[in-house]
């Protein structure tokens, strides 16, 4: 049975990519799915630390392209799950060091195993992101709601559209609820009527998801952090099942969000 | 009174011949008066200027030589006294009208030398250059260049205008600070009138 892979990309940095990927990966190995995530940032890896793996990594992504070991080798198994795997990349080299055709192909290797395969793309529209969405049957993208993350995310979809990679759906991040009653805050509405794709999910700001990238223990891990339920949420969505909308705190936004998915 | 210089585009590049009956100082202003309203159109082009016919001094020469350096972006520039006789693609004013079926997002850009119909918005981020009109069937939210060559009676008309700027011939607009973004559907026209960008609500 083949798996599927999906990329995780945003063109701009820092809105979530690498925290997306370790939280949605550890969600679906919960939910018992074989899943083996990628980290496409060569030069800049964070997802091991994220993942709290760093100091287990012999050997990466460079050296399984560049054939210095066997893929297995390579893939480090999750000190929580069984089921969880992460090919790290390369510290010492740079984006070049992989060719998108070398990525479909072990990323296609890669689906004969495991149930998912998740990529973490890098921040950019070069050859790093290339890279990262040339073995992907889809696209999930993050954006934060503010105006130059919206921005970035349009351009993203307009590039992975001419690359074939059709109808990705978007993850909006760091959203304060706070802000967007007080009108402070981009709201849903106008980032999806601007980016015209299908919601995937939101996730609440939460300093909960700083001190757990800091500890390399991924949120969903958790039982309490609202932002740790929107990622098994998503997780969940992945999968194909229906979930409904987090509720966050306030009954005005929910109201909100369920008028957005009658329209889509 | 004929114009001093007329511009044909063929399949090389553009032909671009001087009148032999023109004062030389309406020649200049003429050229200049071209230069500044065709921005960057022509980028990417070769440019064939024929001279055939018309006697210059060397001073003369230069003076037009420095202006048509103005063009910008231009990829060749060359000076030739023979008629050319290359095959002319006929472009009228309001010519061939390009439709585009989808939404343009940030980074896509469509250069056309007619009119251009877009079903879909153009998101911020996202550009158009059209030698015509633009019409829009949905939201402006990028950069809209109409007229892009020179003409001043392109229009751009869409469902909602909300350009980040709004070009119009060599004109430059662009939306007061602040301004009001109302959620509302409301078709609106931008032209130019008395050398000045003009918006009005869409009659329909």
């Amino acid at each position: 049975m083949a798996g599927k892979s999906l990329v995780i990309t945003s063109g701009k940095g820092g809105v979530g990519k690498t925290t997306t990927v370790a939280n949605l990966g550890t969600a679906l190995a919960m939910m018992d799915h074989k899943v083996c995530l990628i980290d496409a940032d060569i030069g800049l890896r964070n997802l091991d630390v994220v993942m709290g793996l760093e100091n287990r990594i012999v050997y990466d992504i460079v050296d399984v392209v560049e054939e210095n070991c066997r893929l297995e080798q390579a893939l480090i198994r999750d000190k929580r799950h069984k089921n969880l795997f992460l090919l790290p990349a390369a510290q010492t080299r740079d984006k070049t060091a992989v060719k998108p055709s070398q990525m479909k192909k072990l990323v296609k290797d890669l689906k004969k195993e495991m149930d998912y395969v998740i990529i973490d793309s890098p921040a950019g529209i070069e050859q790093g992101f290339k890279n990262a969405i040339a073995g992907a049957d889809f696209a999930l993208i993050v954006t934060t709601p503010e105006v130059s993350a919206v921005r970035d995310a349009d351009r993203i979809i307009g590039l992975l559209e001419a690359e074939g990679l059709k109808n990705p759906e978007v993850i909006i991040n760091r959203i304060n609820p706070e802000m967007v009653k007080r009108g402070d805050m981009m709201d849903i509405e106008d980032i999806i009527e601007i980016l015209a794709v299908k919601l995937k999910g939101i996730v609440p700001e939460d300093s909960v998801i700083i001190v757990s990238s800091n500890r390399g223990e991924p949120v969903v891990l958790k039982e309490d952090p609202k932002a740790g339920q929107a990622f098994k949420n998503i997780a969940k969505r992945i999968t194909g099942q229906e979930v409904t909308f987090l509720t966050l705190e306030d009954d005005g936004f929910f109201t909100k969000l369920k008028k957005i998915f009658s329209l889509s | 009174m004929r114009s001093s210089i007329s511009f044909k585009v063929t399949k090389k590049g553009i032909v671009l011949s001087i009148n032999p009956n023109t004062r030389f100082n309406d020649l200049k202003k003429a050229l200049q008066d071209h230069v500044e309203s065709a921005t960057n159109f022509y980028a990417g082009s070769d440019m064939y200027i024929n001279i055939s016919k018309c006697s210059f001094k060397i001073d003369q020469l230069n003076q037009i030589v420095n202006i048509v350096r103005g063009y910008k972006d231009v990829k060749s520039i060359v000076f030739t006294s023979k008629p050319i006789k290359d095959e002319v693609i006929k472009i009228k004013d309001n010519g061939e009208t390009v439709l585009i079926n989808r939404t343009l997002r940030s980074g896509q850009k469509v250069k056309k030398a007619g009119n251009v119909v877009i079903i879909g918005d153009i998101n911020p981020g996202a550009e158009v250059i059209a030698g015509g009109d633009v019409i829009v069937f949905g939201k402006i939210r990028g950069v809209v260049h109409a007229g892009a060559g020179g003409s001043d009676h392109a229009f751009v008309a869409a469902l909602k205008l909300e350009p980040t700027q709004l070009r119009l011939s060599n004109k430059i607009a662009r939306p007061p600070e602040g301004s009001f973004k109302s959620k509302n559907i409301k078709p609106e026209k931008a032209f130019i009138q008395d050398g000045k960008i003009m918006v009005e609500d869409f009659e329909i």
